[in-house]
């Protein structure tokens, strides 16, 4: 043992490193069981403003309807979900206009996201959404 | 140097040097701290619904699911719609968190919508809808 420096006597004072590795181990295992790697994708939906709906809605607002069977209705016509990108491009010309789907509350989630996603590449800037029964 | 057995010789005690190893566990411990977010997932099967003009949202969030079947899940346990605003508000007290609503895409838009006015009257400033990973 005569790698100690002038200070050391016989003795070689080691600190007994065992405790501590495993108190880190048990923080190591703790961490790595407590972390889930939450990697969400999705968008922003809105419902319009209290203050927004006070203009009437029809002769303004661009307005998609979705029905209790999931079909898409536009201006009273049935249209497909291809369509509505069209008809948002076509009528929201200086992307300023509001677009506001109308979905009915038994049509479902998956096409109302279908919509609203189609009516964004549209070119749809301000979009919301309301609800009917 | 009396400890070892038999077997060992009289002068080398064999010793593994330990440092190295620790350097490294301490190196995963301080990623794992740092990369651990305590979100606590619906838990429950939830297909959702498909958009192509999505963006990546926060990881620190609150998520609240809705099933196919309807049902208001926060954390693995039920909710009645009316119970989603006080949860998410007692959330909100502690900490200002954006909220993502994983709803299925067979679920009613009735019920997304009712969930979603709940949670904006708790006052969340940031409601997202999460979409299918592409």
């Amino acid at each position: 043992m005569a790698k100690r420096s002038i200070l050391s006597e016989d003795e070689p004072t080691e600190i007994d490193l065992a405790p501590m590795i495993d108190c880190v181990f048990i923080l190591l295992i703790f961490f790595i069981v407590a972390t889930v790697f939450v990697e969400e994708q999705g968008l922003q939906v809105s419902k319009p403003d209290a203050a927004a709906t006070v203009s009437p809605e029809e002769n303004e607002n661009v307005v998609v309807q979705i029905a209790a069977d999931n079909k898409i209705y536009f201006e009273d016509k049935e249209i497909s979900l291809a369509d509505v990108v069209n008809r948002v491009r076509a009528n929201v010309a200086e992307g300023e206009t509001p677009v506001v789907v109308r979905a009915h509350e038994k049509s479902s989630h998956g096409a109302f996201i279908a919509v609203w996603d189609a009516a964004r590449r549209g070119g749809a800037e301000t979009l919301s959404f309301t609800t009917t029964h | 140097m009396q400890r070892r057995s038999i077997l060992s010789e009289p002068e080398a005690p064999t010793r593994i040097d330990l440092a190295p190893m620790i350097d490294c566990v301490f190196i995963l411990l301080i990623f794992f701290i740092v990369t651990t977010v305590f979100v606590e997932p619906p838990g429950v099967e939830i297909v959702k619904p498909d958009a192509t003009l999505d963006a990546d949202l926060e990881k620190n969030s609150i998520l609240v699911g809705i099933t196919a079947d309807n049902k208001v899940v926060y954390g693995g346990k039920v909710l009645a719609i009316a119970g989603v605003g006080a949860r998410v508000k007692q959330l909100l007290n502690r900490e200002e968190l954006p909220v993502i609503i994983q709803a299925d895409a067979q679920a009613d838009h009735g019920v997304f919508s009712d969930v979603w006015s709940e949670v904006k009257n708790a006052g969340a400033r940031k409601i997202s809808v999460s979409t299918r990973k592409d």
